[in-house]
């Protein structure tokens, strides 16, 4: 029980981590599924494009000689602005060239497409690194001020990239509910989740809003690439299968298409796993373990689409198809 | 009706191309020529007697005989055998009744470690006494009891997740697969059932029951050359049952019903459908198929794996299915074949011509940027590898031109 | 006992009151028309008598079985069949598939028959498909049924729905047009017909009886004639001009 106890904090610094990073992937499932209708299936591979910009811009600056000579501030603000820009931008491409095409039509056709998107970045990615650094299994090379620690208590050390991690999160999730909410372009982007029909009828270029959507959920996914990358240093083309699950999963615990949502059930999501990893092999006396975590969150999302599929915070979707 | 000379020129066509992979052995060209002639045998307006025979001899006697003289073939039919029986028992949950399965490998898994672990000393691990592997007789009761094993994994999915719509089916038929592989990746703690990633084997392959009948007539074969064929025959022969079963529900009210939930599932309801009793029942029927050829693939395997049965493998047979035509049996066999051919020979092929260019040490020179030498190729590329882009590709291209797929279903002019 | 009795059946959608109270009987031999303006709660009915809605308050009786809380299959097989007002056809099956589908819960053949292929199994697909082929030519599709449903015209789509819908309830009959195809089929082949429909020459042609919904409230009941001069039902429509393009007379 004592070790239960003496783990416990370090286990809340772990699942809050986490939970920052899948809401701000569940952000973007969230925000396409509100106005689309629509699982943006290669969300994933958005994500992880950002961690693969993170790495070769600092590989770059590294083999230039020039990383330890930027102030570190500065090399992570640069990372982390290309990865949002780039991964914003493909998530833009991506709408316009495999789900444009598709709207109108059945839904499934639009989600079989989403899922070859997804396959085809994967191996992309795979491609572009193969031929690039004839390797596709990258790790980012070390800030050491990233692995610096800050002792908050006797029992705990926060090392200061889990700290980048929840401060730039907690200012991005902030800006963005500032921006959804208070800015003209936002409630554009809410009134074509609401009823895309009026909304263009009230002149809101609705292709447009979409496009931007999905800008801005791909960049929230890529700054989540960026901080994966920076906290856990390893990235290859296929490590975004996983976490894009659990944070679609996250956005549907939270009440698909709420913004509020996304962020609260990342955040539950992300602590769940936490205690599911430590206390999991605790509880079972060793006989399930750390490695059911992945599992977990599939049974978080099938639990959760059984009995309250309209998540914690109620889903957020189009208002009457007459 | 059938002209003499289409009978003939197809006669023609398949002495021809058969003669050509016999005799160039190498040449994938000329194997996929000949696999070709069933397509066309299939299509062109000939006598359905002759149809038949000539389908029969393919299959029968002139690929074998091509087998026998190169073992890779017979390996790769059995391959387009298997993934043709998982992409018929897909296109009843998805072309039938419109389900979205991507976990569909969950239910091949399922029937290959439930003979993996009985037909081999696996099961020692949790029961107690020494009983296993069962004799290779076995292989067959497991075959049928395979069917039953899948048809209650299906039906124990469907049940919680038939009434979700569409999008989020899929999600959770992916999370089950998903769950099933780290289940039995994992479960090899505190109970050894499934051997963990480290996978299971010596499995049993079926027993050689008509080995004396050859001896009588005094045919003698090493196993190892008569196996190949035994297998090539199994698995014709489990495809040819699938087909049949899939043609009968098909031609039935079930079928009607299937395709009517597909299509409208609140007007079916309207018509006196019981929805939920005809989908779980198909999830059952395409389940049990997955199940049945996963017995099949654990004996030829000998060794199976977590890793044969990723989520890149369900989407693969989703491809296959969505390639060849959605709620089409011709459809599903040809997108089966060609995904294989594509993946084994293709891809592969293409592996190796650019191994060869780095060895060569060619130079290549593009004018204005220079000479670039061969060798350089980035080790680490390797098209065999590129299976996720083929699918992802065949499936947002397939979507976006033609989503009914290159054989769809066809209305029934002559009815 | 009538033969279809809806008592006070009410049913709400979050703020709005689709249906009020709403009572109607329907007697053996009848053709009645549920008539009112867009928005009324007529489909809302439809749906809740045929099962697709379960009603907050009220009693459906159908020859005296409770309906309230059946499945939609479950109503079927009791007896009730219904088409619906936008196309709902089968569009990827063919027109003979549409009206097969239509029989489901009466072709009764066992799961062995389907695959075993047995002589049961063909004879009662035979006379399944020989009964849909009766419903085709009643309906006037004679050689369209191999054809997809998706192809047909918007009249021929509307006869198919007919078509299917007898296939789900009923036997055969010769050919008539569409109206006397009602006044036809009531006795010999259904027991009587509950329609919703706009144009009011084919209302007052042939319903017996006619009832008037409006804001989810019945407002009026009584024969085409009476209906057709009582003020509420004129207000109702002309008051507010929610009269519908296909409204006559």
């Amino acid at each position: 029980m004592e070790l239960a106890l003496e783990i416990l904090p370090q286990v809340l610094v772990d699942g809050i981590v986490l939970g920052f990073m899948y809401a701000l992937i569940a952000l973007g499932y969230t925000m396409v599924y509100g106005v689309l209708e629509f699982i943006n299936f290669a969300h994933s591979e958005i994500f992880v494009l950002g961690s693969f910009v993170g790495v070769e811009i600092l590989l770059m600056l590294q083999s230039a000689g020039q990383l330890t000579a930027w102030p570190p501030a500065l090399v992570l603000l640069l990372v982390i602005v290309a990865g949002m820009v780039i991964s914003g931008l493909a998530a833009m491409a991506l709408e316009r060239v495999a789900y444009r095409p598709l709207q109108g039509g059945p839904r499934l056709v639009a989600l079989i497409s989403a899922v070859g998107a997804s396959f085809f970045l994967q191996d992309a990615l795979r491609l572009f690194e193969s031929l690039w650094r004839n390797t596709f299994y990258l790790s980012y090379p070390t800030l050491d001020l990233l692995d610096e620690t800050v002792p908050l208590t006797t029992n705990l050390v926060v090392p200061v990239k889990s700290i980048l991690v929840i401060v730039t999160a907690l200012l991005m999730l902030a800006a963005l509910h500032f921006f959804v909410n208070r800015t003209r372009v936002g409630t554009a982007i809410r009134a074509v989740a609401q009823d895309p029909e009026t909304a263009s009828l009230m002149g809101i270029p609705v292709n447009r809003v979409i496009a931007l959507t999905f800008f801005v959920g791909g960049a929230m996914g890529g700054l989540a690439g960026v901080l994966f990358g920076l906290h856990y240093s390893l990235v290859n083309p296929y490590s975004g299968f996983a976490p894009g699950i659990k944070a679609f999963t996250a956005a549907v615990l939270g009440g698909i298409g709420n913004i509020p949502g996304a962020m609260l059930g990342g955040m539950v999501l992300g602590l769940l796993e936490a205690f599911a990893a430590s206390y999991l092999s605790i509880l079972t006396n060793g006989a399930f373990g750390a490695e059911y975590k992945d599992v977990f969150a599939f049974l978080v999302l099938i639990l959760i689409l059984i009995f309250r599929p309209s998540g914690l915070l109620g889903e957020k979707l189009r208002e009457g198809r007459a | 009706m059938s002209c003499a000379g289409t009978t003939f020129g197809l006669i023609a066509y398949i002495a021809v191309s058969w003669s050509l992979a016999f005799f160039f052995p190498q040449s994938v060209l000329a194997f996929l020529l000949f696999e070709a002639s069933l397509l066309l045998i299939y299509y062109l307006p000939v006598h359905p007697k002759m149809k038949f025979y000539m389908g029969a001899s393919v299959l029968l006697v002139l690929m074998p005989v091509l087998g026998f003289v190169n073992g890779y073939y017979l390996e790769v039919a059995v391959q387009i055998g298997i993934y043709v029986a998982l992409a018929l028992g897909l296109n009843i949950v998805v072309g039938f009744a419109g389900l979205l399965n991507l976990g569909f490998v969950a239910f091949y898994a399922i029937g290959a470690y439930l003979w993996a672990i009985f037909g081999s000393p696996q099961a020692n691990a949790f029961l107690p006494g020494g009983f296993f592997p069962l004799s290779p007789a076995w292989f067959f009761v497991f075959l049928l009891l395979s069917v039953a094993v899948g048809a209650l994994a299906g039906t124990l999915l469907g049940l919680p997740v038939l009434r979700l719509r569409g999008d989020y089916l899929a999600i959770v038929t992916l999370g089950f697969a998903e769950v099933v592989r780290a289940l039995v990746n994992n479960l090899d703690k505190p109970i050894n059932f499934t051997n963990g990633p480290q996978g299971i084997a010596p499995i049993e392959k079926p027993p050689l029951f008509f080995r004396p009948l050859l001896e009588f007539f005094g045919i003698q074969f090493e196993p190892a050359k008569l196996y190949p064929l035994y297998f090539y025959f199994l698995v014709l022969s489990l495809v040819m049952v699938i087909i049949l079963v899939t043609r009968r529900l098909e031609n039935s009210r079930i079928g009607r019903a299937w395709k009517a939930i597909r299509e409208d599932e609140i007007a079916a309801a309207a018509m006196g459908v019981p929805v939920v009793r005809t989908k779980l029942f198909g999830f059952a029927v395409g389940a049990s198929f997955a199940s049945a050829v996963g017995v099949l693939f654990a004996a030829k395997q000998v060794f199976i794996n977590p890793e044969s049965f990723t989520f890149m493998e369900s989407i693969g047979v989703l491809a296959m299915v969505i390639l060849g035509g959605m709620g089409s049996v011709p459809g599903a066999i040809l997108g089966a074949t060609g995904v294989t051919i594509l993946n084994l020979q293709l891809l592969k092929g293409l592996s190796l011509w650019l191994n060869s260019l780095r060895q060569s040490g060619a130079v290549l020179s593009i004018p204005f940027l220079g000479s670039y030498s061969l060798s350089q190729l980035p080790a680490q590329f390797e098209p065999a590898k590129y299976e996720r882009m083929v699918f992802g590709l065949i499936l947002i291209l397939m979507m976006i031109f033609r989503p009914q797929g290159v054989l769809p279903p066809r209305e029934d002019r002559k009815l | 006992m009538s033969l279809l009795e809806l008592r006070d059946i009410s049913k709400r959608f979050g703020g709005l009151q689709a249906l009020a109270r709403v009572s109607l009987k329907l007697e053996e031999g009848m053709i009645a028309s549920l008539i009112g303006p867009n928005g009324a709660g007529k489909t809302t009915l439809f749906n809740t008598l045929t099962g697709i809605y379960r009603p907050d308050a009220g009693e459906i009786r159908f020859q005296n079985r409770p309906l309230v809380g059946l499945k939609p299959e479950k109503i079927t097989s009791a007896g009730i069949s219904r088409t619906f007002q936008n196309i709902r056809l089968f569009s990827h099956m063919t027109v003979l598939e549409n009206v097969l589908v239509g029989m489901h819960s009466r072709t009764r053949t066992s799961l062995s028959d389907i695959l075993l292929g047995t002589r049961k199994f063909h004879a009662r697909e035979q006379a399944a498909k020989r009964k849909a082929m009766e419903l085709i030519e009643l309906t006037g599709l004679t050689g369209r049924e191999g054809e997809w449903a998706h192809r047909l015209s918007y009249g021929e789509q509307r006869r198919l729905e007919i078509a299917r819908a007898l296939g789900a309830g009923m036997n055969t009959s010769e050919a008539y047009s569409l109206m006397n195809l009602f006044k036809g089929l009531v006795g010999p082949y259904v027991q009587a017909i509950l329609l919703i429909e706009h144009n009011m020459r084919v209302v007052m042609g042939i319903s017996h009886r006619v009832h008037v919904l409006d804001y989810g409230e019945k407002i009026a009941e009584g024969h085409p004639d009476e209906v057709r001069q009582n003020p509420r039902v004129i207000e109702a429509y002309l008051g507010q001009g929610r009269w519908s393009e296909n409204a006559h007379g």
